[in-house]
């Protein structure tokens, strides 16, 4: 009894003492880490922006792809809109904004943030990526596996279906959230 | 100072050709040569400072609870690395993803906590880790040299001023032997390297 006592009193104190410094390591790099989330999330939402004017994000709950939507304005005509959206990819959750015009046409799609394989998954950085996706959306279905691209696109995601599965199926669902809307907010 | 300590983990004891410990990082994060010299940096800093704590709580942690003693020790160096790595060093972060919080769980470090730094002085243990480490880095780095190169004709560094990070080789950039980027090309990879240095070892023998 006593011995056990003892044993936990050890351990409770390495704990103790472990926990202290992930606490003083978390408050140094917390305030870091946000502002270079920020700094990425609008860095993303400019590079789908496609230079028209964005209105106040709202957030999105009725689609579990859709985490939300900014209103693209053209001269206060209504010209798309950019979503947040989320998909699972092979290392976890994946998030991403893309830009649709009114039809539902993806226009632009960049990657914020995933936990995709390096030299696998990781692919979907790479410059030149998701052309594949965009034009696709309204007239053109968005590929959702390898059979739909064509053979160099194919190559370029061989190794990471599963990432690239769960980016068209994000991007699909985006479009049909934005046919829903009709154009409308 | 026992300087046998440090240079038997860079050959005569190298834990990935030759004990053979922390294989599937390599094999996982060997794609490019700059995830190789991020994830060899992390190994560095959590081995040395776990090698050192351990050993200097050697005669304070029971037997009976050595092992999740060592465990949180190592998870906490390891989380720290990463907050770090995520605050400061952002591209390398994002480049060895989902590896660098394996890295509690990676043979080489509770290898060493086990076997070396709970029964050898601080100063010997921070030896050991430091040979170690630079074993694994060398082992680690050249495994993603031959993959980088053969699988996608680049050498990828880090970008310093007007230097993007990225040295083309001629030929392989059009023509990559895709499979080297590969899970089977690592394996294949890490099966003829070993063959190769067992061979140069018995030749040497005699």
């Amino acid at each position: 009894m006593k011995k056990n006592l003892k044993y936990s009193l050890i351990l409770l104190s390495i704990c103790a003492i472990s926990t202290a410094l992930l606490a003083l390591t978390n408050a140094i790099t917390a305030p870091v880490i946000e502002r270079q989330g920020q700094a990425s999330r609008l860095a993303g939402l400019e590079a789908v922006s496609m230079g028209y004017e964005a209105g106040a994000q709202k957030v999105v709950t009725d689609d579990p792809a859709v985490t939300f939507m900014i209103e693209l304005k053209d001269d206060r005509r209504t010209a798309g809109y950019i979503l947040g959206l989320k998909g699972a990819g092979y290392g976890g959750e994946m998030t991403l904004v893309a830009s649709y015009n009114t039809a539902g046409e993806i226009l632009r799609v960049q990657l914020l943030s995933h936990n995709e394989t390096p030299g696998l998954g990781k692919k979907a950085e790479n410059e030149g990526y998701m052309d594949k996706f965009e034009g696709t959306g309204a007239a053109q279905a968005v590929p959702t596996n390898k059979s739909m691209l064509n053979s160099e696109d194919a190559a370029a995601v061989s190794g990471s279906t599963v990432t690239f599965v769960a980016i068209g199926k994000a991007l699909e669902a985006g479009s049909r959230y934005v046919i829903r809307l009709g154009g409308k907010r | 100072m026992n300087i046998k300590e440090l240079t038997k983990g860079i050959f005569k004891e190298n834990p990935v050709f030759i004990i053979m410990l922390g294989l599937c990082p390599v094999l996982g994060v060997s794609t490019q040569v700059s995830n190789a010299i991020g994830m060899s940096a992390g190994v560095l800093f959590v081995l040395l400072f776990s090698n050192i704590i351990i050993s200097a709580l050697r005669n304070f942690i029971p037997d009976s609870i050595h092992i999740p003693a060592y465990i949180v020790i190592i998870a906490s160096l390891v989380t720290i690395t990463e907050l770090m790595m995520h605050a400061f060093a952002p591209a390398v972060y994002a480049a060895l993803g989902v590896y660098l919080p394996l890295i509690v769980v990676n043979c080489i470090i509770l290898g060493r906590a086990e076997a070396f730094a709970s029964n050898n002085t601080v100063l010997d243990s921070a030896l050991d880790a430091i040979g170690m480490a630079i074993g694994f880095a060398l082992s680690l780095t050249l495994i993603a040299l031959i993959r980088e190169v053969l699988g996608a004709g680049t050498i990828t560094l880090f970008p310093v001023g007007s230097f993007s990070g990225v040295i083309e080789v001629p030929w392989l950039v059009d023509n990559p032997f895709k499979v080297m980027a590969l899970a089977p090309g690592a394996l294949l990879l890490m099966g003829f390297l070993k063959a190769f240095l067992d061979w140069k070892a018995m030749r040497k023998a005699g």
